[in-house]
């Protein structure tokens, strides 16, 4: 059997306002889903029309990655209904959802690294029953790149290609396995604003081909513009079902994701600058491979002021933050922490100094999935001696604090002996804030702190900070979304290709003006 | 229609449970065991007094079972405490070899006065496995050599060296074997009374007792769980990264230089070439199976070595084969590990209408 044989070929069919009587796409009713008693999906359910372009929204842990899991048969439901175009047929398996025509593009994208771009197709063609050789591959790749409009080198090593690149290998790789419904989970999160639009574009162009997209996001204002019809998930309910975009408002969407009125975007008060606490003097951070990431730069950070980092991702932010915390080593410049010289200062020195990280990605350098709430919140506090002598840890206090903590920062999920893996992202930046900003705070440097997060946890972490800076911390905010940067920022400057732009104020950092600096024509 | 049954991670493992999926593990694996022998001839009465009565029951048998136990024991907790900071120590057997020698090569010099002369020994195989370790971990840490090819390699250059000198300059000229000449009564480890069981008892509980310690509640302990969770955090967060690796890791070397000389100077008396074979796979599937735990390497080392002595009374009685004793461990440790996947999950049957 082959697997594009009974796959609905996309043709040019009708949009789906034009009601042709045509079976939906794909339609999931009364879907209930668990994980170890834990309910994911309770009732839930989605339809799904040819030709259109569907959004799927609702905050973190709303089942929307589960639901559209079930559909491609990586979960079993427990209870509920799967149709694809129509037809009942049991799909038991990845495969079956291949063979039947519906392709996921999962957040974390399912590639060899190490393989080309040609290659992995002819795994995944091979793996459905479909074998070909590399250079045919090659050649599929080719054509349907050139079909729908982008470029990619199919002889590219996946590891050596960006984020967005990959992601167009994927959903070229899940086009030529025959899918006609086509599933993307959070595709923007990892994109910049051009590549988003150029993603969405490409999306829209393949819905006016016939085929049929759900794009998961918890942005919808992203992508409001490309979307046909949306509907909302709520912790594990269809709260909100196929309403047409044009019907509906952005704060009755946020309403029903939310349970409630979306909440006003947290604002700093206004700027009342101290001492300088943080001080950067041409510093220059070497790059992994060769060159430089950081060229030079130069910033100055005062007690009660939140310094925003704007700019494109990849542009040195990483290795900034990295060598601000003391991971990356110093290629050249300085780096003063209340006036006194901590350019080869430990990370340990650091910390006494009363520097603060809160990276990217919470569990690659800072916290550990493995070990529990306790253990994590307690980690940087026992080389001072917080929790009892070199040869008797004193797990009693451990434990207090951490139900402490848990109850003053409303953290959900589990209690001191729970292990971190099973926190929410937002809940496990709770936890890291918790950590982070307790006493001795002077100088927080956080990097995309609300990367991920629903409105509420970003909410949350959002208000955290400017606590922290109002009660005398300084804060460097490095982060790529604008709207976070200008709302909380006392200055803002623009990082662009390893350098800063001059500061700007608040007043005049207008998105437009932003906008400029980031792409550097200013 | 269907009879279908899932497997569904949990969550949370409760302790209970653990015990008792490794119980049942080890039962079953006990009775499919035996079923095994039962088959190949051995009478079933006899495998109930052979690896129950003979093995636990009796002095004379608990007393072989814990003496099997003693370098189990400190080569586990060798290698739990090199796998609690993720290095991998496939070098166990190269280890107990430089320890093995240390202690031979006081003796042979009667280096120090008689009644020091146990405790010089034993030191010197704490230092010397320490040092055989330094290698691989300076390679590792200065220029990321893997430490499976490196340990592993030191293992055979160690082997190499004992028969350098076995065939050379420590051959016992007496017997003309390639074996070192015997103890003298000081340098052995002082026989407690139960067959062959020595005073190296007391070294392996007191090991386990201060690898409990460290791991379970000094501070380096938790360092070691927060750099095994996640080393680039706990650099991030200002931990002693550096140290704690180094402290576990040349402890593990010590621990398995030790366990060399206990060999030695408690059941051989003298320095041959097979004393330490063997214990590079016992040593990995005792600290894997204990989960790295020090009082879990202490209950499955001892169980591990009543299998061992039911095994060479089944060789010797009952003229079994080494391969079939073989067999019966194997089977025993396998049911053990499989059984963890009813603790991992949790399996439900359910019917399709
Ligand atoms: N593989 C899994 N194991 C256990 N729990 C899971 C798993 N996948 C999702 N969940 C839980 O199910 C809920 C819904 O998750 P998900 O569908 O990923 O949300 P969304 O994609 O809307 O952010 C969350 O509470 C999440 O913790
Ligand atoms: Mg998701």
């Amino acid at each position: 059997m082959t697997a594009g044989a009974d796959a609905p070929t996309p043709v040019a069919r009708p949009g789906p306002h034009e009601g042709t009587g045509r079976a939906p796409a794909l339609l999931l009713r009364g879907i209930d889903k668990a994980f170890d008693g834990k309910p994911a999906l309770t009732d839930a359910g989605f339809r799904l029309e040819w030709g259109e372009v569907h959004a799927l929204v609702g905050e973190n842990g709303a089942g929307k990655s589960t639901i559209m899991n079930i559909a491609a048969a990586v979960y079993a439901a427990d209870a509920g209904e799967v149709v694809v175009d129509g037809r009942d047929v049991p799909l038991k398996n990845p495969a079956d959802a291949i063979a039947a025509g519906i392709g996921m593009v999962h957040q974390h994208f399912r590639l060899v690294g190490r393989f080309s771009v040609a290659e992995n197709v002819a795994l995944s063609l091979g793996g459905a029953g479909r074998k070909c050789s590399v250079a045919e591959a090659a050649r599929l790749v080719r054509e349907k790149a050139a079909e729908i409009g982008f470029r990619l080198d199919p002889a590219a090593r996946i590891e050596t290609l960006s984020v967005a690149e990959q992601q167009r290998a994927e959903i070229l790789k899940v086009l030529l396995l025959g899918a006609g419904i086509l599933v993307l989970d959070e595709p923007t999160a990892v994109l910049t604003e051009d590549e988003a639009q150029a993603l969405l574009s490409l999306v829209k162009g393949l819905a006016g081909q016939g085929h049929a997209v759900v794009l998961i996001t918890h942005k919808l204002r992203e992508v409001a513009g490309y979307c046909d019809r949306i509907t909302v998930m709520r912790q594990g309910r269809t709260v909100l079902a196929e309403a047409p975009i044009a019907s509906v408002t952005m704060e009755e969407v946020a309403r029903h994701a939310v349970g409630e009125t979306s909440p006003a975007p947290v604002r700093s008060a206004a700027e009342s600058a101290g001492a300088e606490v943080l001080a950067l003097k041409g510093l220059s951070i070497a790059r992994a491979g060769g060159g430089l990431a950081v060229d030079g730069l130069s910033l100055s950070l005062r007690a009660g002021e939140i310094l925003g980092i704007a700019g494109v991702g990849g542009n040195g932010q990483s290795e900034l933050v990295a060598c601000l915390n003391g991971l990356l080593s110093v290629a050249g410049g300085h780096l003063d922490i209340n006036g006194v010289d901590m350019t080869r200062a430990s990370i340990a020195a650091r910390r006494a100094a009363g520097l603060r990280v809160i990276p990217a990605d919470r569990f690659d350098s800072a916290m550990a999935r493995g070990l529990t709430l306790a253990e994590n919140l307690a980690m940087t506090e026992v080389p001072t001696g917080a929790y009892g002598g070199a040869f008797r840890l004193r797990r009693g206090a451990m434990r207090k604090a951490a139900e402490q903590a848990i109850a003053d920062r409303e953290i959900r999920g589990g209690g001191p002996a729970t292990q971190a893996a099973l926190l929410s992202g937002g809940n496990a930046q709770k936890l890291l804030l918790a950590r982070e900003l307790a006493g001795g705070a002077r100088v927080i440097v956080a990097h995309s702190p609300s990367r991920g997060l629903d409105m509420r946890a970003a909410r949350a972490v959002h208000v955290a900070l400017v606590e922290a800076v109002a009660q005398g911390a300084a804060c460097l905010l490095v982060s790529e979304e604008l709207e976070e940067v200008i709302a909380l920022s006392h200055r803002i400057t623009v990082m662009n290709r390893g350098a800063l732009s001059a500061p700007l104020n608040a007043a005049e950092a207008t998105p437009a003006r932003l906008g400029e600096l980031m792409v550097g024509h200013a | 229609m269907l009879d279908t049954a899932l497997l569904i991670r949990r969550q949370d493992v409760p302790v209970w449970l653990s015990v008792a999926t490794y119980a049942g593990g080890l039962i079953f694996g006990l009775c499919a065991a035996a079923l095994c022998l039962v088959q190949l001839g051995v009478p079933a009465n006899a495998l109930w007094q052979e690896f129950v009565v003979q093995t636990f029951l009796t002095q004379q048998g608990l007393g072989q079972t814990l003496t099997a136990a003693i370098p189990l024991v400190l080569v586990s907790l060798g290698a739990a405490l090199s796998m609690r900071v993720r290095f991998w120590n496939i070098g166990i057997e190269g280890q107990l070899w430089l320890g093995a020698m240390a202690a031979t090569w006081i003796s042979l010099h009667d280096f120090g006065p008689g009644p020091l002369r146990l405790w010089l020994m034993m030191a010197a195989a704490l230092v010397a496995g320490a040092l055989w370790m330094a290698l691989p971990l300076a390679l590792k840490l200065l220029w990321n050599v893997s430490e499976v090819i490196s340990t592993l390699l030191m293992g055979s250059i160690a082997f190499l060296w004992v028969q350098h000198l076995l065939f050379g300059a420590w051959r016992d000229a007496a017997t003309g074997f390639p074996t070192s000449t015997t103890l003298d009564p000081v340098e052995r480890l002082p026989l407690l009374g139960w067959d062959q069981l020595h005073a190296g008892l007391w070294i392996a509980l007191a090991a386990v007792v201060v690898c409990a310690l460290l791991t379970g509640v000094t501070r380096l302990g938790f360092y070691a769980r927060a750099v095994g969770a996640n080393r680039r955090a706990a650099l991030a967060s200002g931990l002693p990264v550096l140290l704690t690796v180094c402290v576990f890791v040349l402890g593990s070397g010590a621990l398995c230089g030790l366990a060399g000389a206990v060999i030695v100077s408690g059941t051989e008396f003298r320095l041959t070439q097979s004393i330490g074979a063997g214990y590079l796979f016992s040593g990995i599937v005792v600290a894997y199976l204990a989960r790295s735990n020090p009082l879990g390497v202490l209950v499955v080392a001892f169980v591990l070595g009543g299998i061992y002595t039911a095994g060479n009374v089944l060789k010797v009685f009952y003229g079994v084969s080494e391969a079939v004793v073989l067999l019966a461990q194997g089977i025993v440790l396998m049911s053990v590990l499989c059984a963890q996947l009813f603790g991992d999950y949790r399996i439900v049957t359910r019917r399709r209408a």
